[in-house]
C-alpha cells in the first residue's frame, strides 16, 4: 500500500513537470497579462520561452470565418473605441492582448506572435494588431502583414495621404489604415500665457511663438514670472525630430545624427541649465503631475490624442484645469505617431478584419461620434471638415476652441518621411541617455558614448561611430 | 593448499544501488535543465545570432568576436563589461557586508544566554519577512517613494530641509544606496537565521570553559565562535557572492533597465538582459554568460581555498 501510495505521489510530481507545456493560449493570455505588470525582460521572456513549446495543430484552414478575433495593442485607447462604436459579429469573441510599449516590449511581443503565426492554431492566430508611426515600417515591409484592398479595403477617399503612404510598402501594397490623423499642436495653459504674454487668444500666441527663437526668449520670460516653459526636457524632441532632413540610419546602415536632433539636444541642455524645464521624462510622473490645476508649466506638445488621452490630470474633476487650454501651431509643423490597424498575413477572420478598417476611415456616424465624443482627430476629411466649418463646436477642455479646425489646417503640412524600422527605441534611447548631460552628470560625449552602446545593444546591425 | 572456494552468500543486501538511484533523479534535472543549456549558452557564445526588425541574422560561426568585442573600449576608452563587474562588485560589497556583520550580531543576541530576549519567535518572523516580498514589487516600491514627486521629497520639502526635490535617481550614490539597502532588508533575515544555527550548532560547554577561563566577550567571539562557524560563514559568503554576482531584479526594475546615472548601476546580469530584448543576441549574450561564469567560478575557488584553510589549519591545532 505504501509503495503504491508512494509510486503514485512520485508520478504526479513527474507529471507536474510537464505542465509546463501547456497549450499557447493559455501561454500567450498569462504571458500578456504578465506583460503589463513585469519588467520588459520577463515579458520576452516569457513569450519567447511559450513559443517553442505551443502545441501547433494542422494548417488547414477553416470554410467560413474563425471564432476568435485576436487583437494585439499597447494600450487601451483603441480599445475604448472599439467596444464603444464597432458591432462585433455574432458569435466571434474578440481577444485583446496589450503589452506595453516601453522598451520594445510590444514589439518584442508581437514579433514573436507573428513568426509563429504559420504554427498557431486558427484560434490563437494575429489578426489585426496595431502599430506607431515609430516602427510601422518594419510590420509593413514584411511578409507578416497582407494587403487590404485585396480584403475589401478601397475606399480611401476620406483618408489623408500620409496615412496611407506610410502603410504602403515598397511594392505600392497598403497593409493596413489609421483611424486617427495626428498633427500635433503646441498646448499651451491660457491662465499662465496670459500671465506671461499678456493674452490667451490662440493666433496671438502663435504670433509670439512662431519660431524657435521667440520661443526660447519666452521661456526666459516664464522663468522671470515663476513658471516652466515645458515640463520634460523631451517635450520638444518631436518637433525637431519631425522636421528632420535625413533618417537615423543611412542606406549602409550607419547611425546618423540630423542637425535638428543636435539643435534639439541644444536647447534642452540650455533650457536644463536655466531652469525653464524639468528633466523628467515625457510620460514620468513628473511631468504629468504638472498638468493639475498647481502646475506651473505653460507649454505642452501633442495632437488630439495627447490631450485627450495623456492629459487626464488635467482633466480631473477636482485637481484638474479643464477648459485652462488652448492650442496653436507651435514653432514649427510636426506631427506626432498615430496609430494604424494593420491586417496580419494568416488571419482567419479577413471579412472582419476590412469591416473593422472600413468602419474606422469610412462610417460617417462612427467618426463623427470619434471627434465629438472622444475629442480625436478622425482620418476622415469629410467628417473633419464639417466640424471645421462649424461655429458652434468647440472643445470645453480647450475652453471652447474648435481644435478640429486648427488640425485641419495643420495636417496638410503632414510629412511622412526619414523614417527607419528603428525610431521607436533609437528616440526613447536618446531622449534618456542624454537626461544623464542636461542634468549634468555627464559630458555630452559621455552621453554619445553610453547612447551608442545602447544602439550596439538594441540593434547590432547598425553601425555607431568609432570615436 | 588451495582456498577452498567460496560460494559468496550475500546475506547482506547492498543497498549501494538504491543510493544512486534516488540521487538519479537530481543528475538527470541537472543535466537537461542546468549543464546542457550551459554549454549550449557557450557554444551560442561563438556564433553571431541575432535579430534585425523582422529578420534573423545568423547563426554564423564567428570564433571568439563577440569576447573580443565585449573587451574593445568604447568612444570614451573604458571598457563595459569591466566597468559593470567593477558595479556588480561595489553593490554587492556594500549590500553584502553590512547584511553580514549585522545578522552576526542579532545571531549573537539571539542565541546569548545572557541576554535573555524574550519574544525570540516573533522578532525571528520579523526579520525574516523582507525575504518574501517580491524584489520587483519591493524595487517599484521604492521607485515611487523616492521619486522627485514622490512621498519622501514631499516630507522634505515640507520639512523645509530642502528647497527643491532631490533627484535620488541622479546621483550615483543614491542609486546604489538604495539597491545595497534593499538588497540587505530583504537579505539580512535569511543570514541571521542560518548563522543562529550555526552557533547554536557549537557545543555550550566550549562558552562555559572560555568564560571561566576569563575571556571577555569579544575574545569569546573572535576565538571560539568564530572559528568553529566557519563551515556556515562559508556557506553564507559563497551564496552571497553568487547571488550578488547574479544581482539583476532589484536594479533592473528600480532604474527601469537603464543604469542611470551614467550606466554605474548596470550589472553583469542586466548587461546580458539587454542583449535578449529586442536584438534576440544569442551571441553576445553567450559571451557576456561565458565571462561570468569565468568570474564566479574564480572567485568562489578563491573563497572556499582561504576559508576552508583556516578551518582546516584550525582544526588540526
Amino acid at each position: 500500500m505504501k509503495k503504491l501510495i508512494s509510486l503514485t505521489l512520485a508520478l504526479v510530481m513527474l507529471l507536474a513537470i510537464c505542465a509546463g507545456c501547456a497549450s499557447k493560449s493559455a501561454d500567450t493570455a498569462a504571458s500578456g497579462a504578465a506583460a503589463s505588470a513585469a519588467p520588459a525582460a520577463s515579458a520576452s521572456a516569457a513569450a519567447s520561452a511559450s513559443a517553442p513549446a505551443a502545441a501547433s495543430t494542422s494548417a488547414a484552414a477553416p470554410a467560413e470565418e474563425g471564432k476568435v478575433f485576436n487583437i494585439y495593442a499597447w494600450n487601451e485607447e483603441f480599445k475604448g473605441f472599439f467596444e464603444k462604436y464597432y458591432k462585433v459579429p455574432d458569435g466571434v469573441t474578440v481577444n485583446w492582448i496589450i503589452v506595453p510599449s516601453d522598451n520594445g516590449a510590444y514589439q518584442d511581443a508581437l514579433d514573436q506572435a507573428l513568426l509563429n503565426q504559420a504554427d498557431a492554431a486558427d484560434d490563437e492566430k494575429v489578426d489585426m494588431f496595431l502599430a506607431e508611426a515609430d516602427y510601422i515600417l518594419k510590420y509593413v515591409n514584411a511578409d507578416a502583414t497582407q494587403d487590404v484592398k485585396a480584403l475589401g479595403v478601397t475606399d480611401f477617399s476620406n483618408t489623408y495621404d500620409y496615412t496611407v503612404q506610410a502603410a504602403t510598402d515598397t511594392n505600392g501594397t497598403t497593409k493596413g489604415v489609421s483611424f486617427q490623423c495626428c498633427p500635433s499642436a503646441l498646448i499651451y495653459r491660457r491662465s499662465i500665457a496670459k500671465d506671461v504674454l499678456g493674452t490667451d487668444d490662440p493666433a496671438e500666441v502663435q504670433a509670439k511663438l512662431d519660431s524657435w527663437d521667440k520661443f526660447n526668449s519666452v521661456a526666459a520670460d516664464a522663468k522671470a514670472k515663476g513658471y516652466y516653459m515645458t515640463s520634460s526636457d523631451a517635450e520638444t524632441y518631436r518637433v525637431f525630430s519631425n522636421n528632420t532632413t535625413s533618417p537615423w540610419v543611412d542606406a549602409n546602415n550607419n547611425l546618423q545624427i540630423d542637425p535638428q536632433i543636435q539643435s534639439w539636444i541644444d536647447q534642452a541642455a540650455s533650457f536644463s541649465k536655466n531652469g525653464y524645464t524639468l528633466n523628467a521624462g515625457i510620460w514620468d510622473d513628473e511631468c504629468t503631475a504638472q498638468m493639475f490645476k498647481d502646475g506651473k508649466t505653460m507649454c505642452y506638445f501633442g495632437p488630439a490624442w495627447y490631450f485627450n488621452f495623456c492629459m487626464g490630470n488635467a482633466q480631473d474633476p477636482e485637481k484638474g484645469c479643464s477648459g485652462d487650454w488652448a492650442i496653436c501651431q507651435g514653432p514649427q509643423a510636426h506631427f506626432w505617431g498615430g496609430t494604424w490597424l494593420l491586417a496580419a498575413s494568416g488571419s482567419d477572420n479577413p471579412t472582419m478584419l476590412a469591416d473593422i478598417m472600413n468602419t474606422f476611415i469610412n462610417d460617417t456616424d462612427v467618426c463623427t461620434s470619434l471627434v465629438k465624443n472622444e475629442a480625436q482627430f478622425s482620418n476622415n476629411k469629410t467628417v473633419n471638415e464639417t466640424f471645421a466649418s462649424d461655429p458652434s463646436y468647440g472643445s470645453a477642455f480647450l475652453g471652447g476652441q474648435n481644435d478640429v479646425k486648427v488640425f485641419c489646417d495643420l495636417a496638410k503640412n503632414i510629412k511622412f518621411e526619414n523614417c527607419t524600422i528603428y525610431d521607436q527605441l533609437l528616440n526613447e534611447g536618446l531622449q534618456t541617455y542624454m537626461r544623464d548631460y542636461f542634468k549634468g552628470t555627464v559630458t555630452e560625449d559621455q552621453a554619445w558614448a553610453n547612447f551608442y552602446k545602447y544602439v550596439n545593444e538594441k540593434y547590432p546591425s547598425i553601425v555607431t561611430p568609432a570615436a | 593448499m588451495k582456498q577452498p572456494e567460496l560460494k559468496k552468500r550475500h546475506k547482506s543486501v547492498s543497498y549501494a544501488k538504491w543510493g544512486y538511484l534516488f540521487i538519479l533523479p537530481f543528475f538527470l534535472a541537472y543535466f537537461l535543465c542546468s549543464f546542457f543549456p550551459q554549454a549550449l549558452t557557450i557554444y551560442n557564445s561563438f556564433f553571431e545570432n541575432y535579430r534585425d526588425g523582422l529578420t534573423q541574422v545568423g547563426p554564423k560561426f564567428v570564433g571568439f568576436a563577440n569576447y573580443v568585442k565585449l573587451f574593445t573600449p568604447d568612444s570614451t576608452g573604458s571598457v563595459d563589461i569591466l566597468k559593470y563587474a567593477g558595479n556588480t562588485l561595489i553593490l554587492w560589497i556594500c549590500g553584502a557586508v553590512p547584511q553580514i556583520v549585522i545578522a552576526m550580531l542579532l545571531a549573537l543576541f539571539f542565541t546569548s544566554y545572557r541576554l535573555k530576549i524574550r519574544g525570540q519567535a516573533f522578532f525571528k518572523a520579523v526579520i525574516y519577512l523582507p525575504n518574501l516580498i517580491m524584489a520587483s514589487a519591493f524595487s517599484m516600491l521604492f521607485f515611487t517613494l523616492f521619486s522627485n514627486v514622490g512621498p519622501v521629497n514631499q516630507i522634505i520639502q515640507a520639512a523645509g530641509w530642502a528647497n527643491a526635490p532631490i533627484d535620488f535617481f541622479g546621483r550615483t550614490f543614491t542609486v546604489r544606496a538604495m539597491i545595497c539597502l534593499m538588497n540587505f532588508l530583504m537579505w539580512f533575515g535569511n543570514t541571521t537565521i542560518l548563522l543562529m544555527a550555526g552557533i547554536m550548532g557549537i557545543d555550550q560547554s566550549l562558552f562555559e570553559a572560555a568564560t571561566i577561563d576569563g575571556a571577555s566577550p569579544t575574545q569569546v567571539f573572535f576565538k571560539v565562535t568564530l572559528p568553529l562557524l566557519t563551515p556556515i560563514l562559508l556557506y553564507t559568503v559563497i551564496t552571497a557572492m553568487i547571488g550578488g554576482l547574479q544581482m539583476f531584479d532589484v536594479p533592473q526594475v528600480l532604474t527601469k533597465g537603464v543604469g542611470m546615472p551614467d550606466r554605474t548601476s548596470v550589472t553583469l546580469i542586466m548587461y546580458l538582459n539587454s542583449f535578449l530584448g529586442t536584438s534576440k543576441n544569442y551571441g553576445m549574450g553567450g559571451a557576456v554568460s561565458g565571462i561570468i561564469f569565468l568570474i564566479t567560478g574564480a572567485l568562489s575557488a578563491v573563497v572556499y581555498r582561504s576559508l576552508s584553510k583556516s578551518y582546516k589549519g584550525g582544526g588540526q591545532k
